[in-house]
């Protein structure tokens, strides 16, 4: 197998290292250096659980060390690592401190506070009495690396925005279109004593089940593109993160924008037809 | 006269025109803003990465530049051996690290790149010398507001903390030379260069002779790829990724945006097309005894069809340029949304207005609307003009 360059973390309890395991081997293997794998390394360089693989701080480097796979995890969905396409390794601390040289020094330490007013304390301490630690608070950083998606949400909402605004143009044009072809219709009808009323009643229900459907079939499209949407990009960035989520507040809001324009567009074509005299409408 | 009876139709239903052209225009924009952002990131992208010559970026083996902290080990051999590569003009080794200003009531802390002030490609100075002595530095406006200093300070500078020792590692006194615009990072980015070896002696054991990137410039009309296996061949730990390549990497990891582009740029020109062609079919429809007296009283099938293509054009040339300013407009804000990315560089839009791009892509639209009404416009013309005439006198 030729040398893959990976980004190697240290090993911790699964459930809580934003990651699944998929695959391990039995505990009583477990004996020698083990080390868990992503699923997409494991596909990519046919690697199973059980394998022995070598580790090397620098490509090529003869000093090596040869540990035994014991698990090949799934990422869990993070929105922050979908363009990244570098494979992880999972170590045990001290492992990876002498495989890199590193000493006996980490990155950074993640602290389990009782909440609250002890937060507070714990951070204040810290950053005031120990030299060369900066504390942060998890969701001041949840905040700060949360930006990029900030981002995008607004450039999605103008995006939707702008299709709305086409959508409507678009749907507001077909429904005056529809109308206006029933001119010899609601000519008839006007002639054989119906109230313009009734005329703009009976043109308006036509418009607004003309709308209900539309929209509905829409709704079903938009869930088929949704699937397609996400099936296609979980495919191409191997993630399991949905990227495209109706929620029944898109349903609603969709439904009801293209009722209240088709019934919209409907009322003002039929009111038109209704006021012009029924001859007109016949061209005569 | 046929373009008079066209206008003279479109006018008829001016309301209605209205309505569609303002779809078309809609539909035009969002088409424009979609070229624009499929080409955008690809150009912009190209000619920062273009500029001052720099055609083949060399970092550590499988790691695109600054995607880790891998460094290169032996730097210097390794640029030499670069330098000896035929077509290989210059050689700019790049050494990222974080360094911390001293002296406030908490450090603060910057990105420093170590870079040889001689032939780097990293930065543009406004203000002030580059840093060519040992103990200078020049930083970026938002590093200089960040720790109050100006040209020809001394600042107190470490590259790290030793909390056993409760005492800064890779202490150093480095007087400010100059301000600069940092091209890789963006303007809100506390950023300071220094000399390669200064970065290298402050980061000790761990970063001696050692370089994050080569940034390497070949003569001019010299093909970068052959260059780039050359120093991949001679040096087996690097990769060494050209213009081009690295374009298409960056393309790869934005691609959400580029399809997005694509499906919504598709959706536009459709969507354009429906309405240009339900417009022209709804009229046609309306105006059958219309066209079967023209045709009774001898105006050929061509004319007609002519006049009723001309419409479709109008609706789509009128709403084509609406749409012009529509999509200029909304691109700005479109691109005012996508640099609030965090550390996106000041020379990178995502939305580019390139002229051929934009109207070949409004062209297509106009294109479009030839093409609805073609068919309706035919099949109006083709009936028999007595059955029609008959049909639409007695209704």
């Amino acid at each position: 197998m030729s040398a893959l360059r990976v980004l190697a973390i240290v090993l911790l309890p699964l459930t809580s290292a934003g990651a699944q395991r998929i695959d391990s081997m039995a505990p009583a293997l477990a004996a020698e250096r083990t080390i868990a794998i992503d699923e997409r390394l494991a596909t990519d360089a046919s690697i199973r659980v059980g394998d022995r693989v070598v580790l090397a701080p620098e490509p090529g480097e003869p000093a090596g060390d040869t540990v035994r796979v014991a698990a090949i995890v799934r990422r869990r969905a993070d929105p922050s690592e979908v363009a990244r396409s570098e494979y992880r390794v999972r170590l045990h601390l001290d492992h990876l401190q002498q495989l890199i040289r590193y000493g006996d020094r980490v990155d950074r330490f993640a602290v389990l506070t009782a909440g609250g007013a002890a937060t507070d304390s714990v951070l204040r301490r810290i950053n005031s009495t120990a030299f060369g630690f900066r504390a942060h608070r998890s969701r001041d950083i949840a905040v700060e690396t949360s930006k990029t998606f900030l981002v995008v949400s607004r450039f999605h909402r103008a995006i939707g925005v702008i299709t709305i605004v086409a959508s409507a143009t678009f749907l507001l044009c077909i429904m005056l279109l529809k109308v206006d072809e029933r001119r010899r219709d609601v000519a008839a009808m006007r002639l054989m004593g119906i109230s313009r009323a009734t005329v703009v009643r009976s043109v308006m229900l036509e418009a607004s089940f003309v709308a209900l459907v539309g929209s509905l079939f829409g709704v079903a499209l938009g869930f088929a593109t949704s699937a397609f949407v996400n099936s296609h990009y979980q495919s191409v960035y191997r993630t399991p993160l949905r990227f495209a989520i109706i929620t029944p507040g898109t349903v609603v809001f969709s439904v009801m924008l293209s009722l209240m324009l088709g019934i919209g567009a409907g009322v003002l074509a039929a009111r038109r037809l209704a006021r012009t005299p029924p001859l007109t409408l016949f061209g005569r | 006269m046929r373009l008079q009876l066209a206008v003279l139709s479109l006018r008829r239903h001016a309301s209605r025109t209205l309505l569609a052209m303002l779809g078309v225009a809609v539909s035009a924009a969002m088409l424009l803003d979609m070229v624009m952002l499929a080409t955008g990131m690809r150009e912009s992208f190209a000619s920062l990465l273009g500029r001052n010559g720099f055609t083949i970026r060399v970092s550590p083996r499988g790691t695109l530049p600054f995607d880790s902290e891998a460094t290169i080990a032996k730097a210097g051999d390794g640029a030499a051996i670069i330098r000896r590569i035929t077509g290989v003009t210059a050689v700019s080794p790049v050494l990222g690290a974080t360094i911390h200003v001293l002296g406030g009531s908490a450090p603060i802390a910057a990105f420093a790149l170590g870079i040889d002030p001689a032939v780097q490609g990293d930065y543009e100075l406004i203000e002030g010398a580059h840093p060519s002595v040992p103990d200078a530095i020049v930083a970026s406006d938002a590093l200089l507001r960040a720790i109050s200093a100006g040209l020809g300070d001394t600042l107190d500078v470490a590259a790290g903390f030793d909390p056993q020792l409760q005492t800064y590692a890779g202490r150093r006194r480095l007087v400010m030379t100059g301000r600069a615009r940092f091209l890789f990072l963006s303007a809100t980015d506390r950023a300071a260069a220094l000399p390669l070896a200064t970065v290298q002696g402050m980061g000790g054991a761990t970063r001696a002779d050692r370089a994050s990137l080569f940034m390497v410039r070949t003569a001019p009309g010299v093909d970068p790829e052959p260059v780039r296996a050359s120093i991949e061949r001679s040096l087996p730990r690097v990769t060494a990724l050209s213009t081009a390549g690295a374009v298409a990497e960056a393309e790869n990891r934005l691609s959400y945006f580029r399809q997005l582009a694509f499906i919504l740029g598709a959706v536009s020109l459709i969507v354009g097309f429906l309405l240009v062609t339900t417009i022209v079919t709804v009229g046609v429809n309306e105006r059958l005894g219309e066209i079967a007296v023209m045709r009774a009283i001898g105006v050929s099938r061509a004319h007609i069809v002519h006049q009723i293509v001309i419409e479709g054009i109008g609706l789509s040339v009128l709403g084509a340029a609406a749409g012009l300013g529509l999509g200029l407009v909304t691109a700005r804000y479109l691109n005012s949304i996508l640099r609030g990315f965090p550390g996106l560089p000041d020379a990178i839009d995502f939305f580019l207005f390139q002229p051929g791009a934009a109207f070949r892509a409004l062209g297509l639209l106009v294109a479009s609307g030839i093409a609805a009404g073609i068919y309706p416009s035919w099949r109006a013309a083709s009936l028999p003009i007595s059955t029609t005439l008959r049909e639409e006198a007695v209704g």
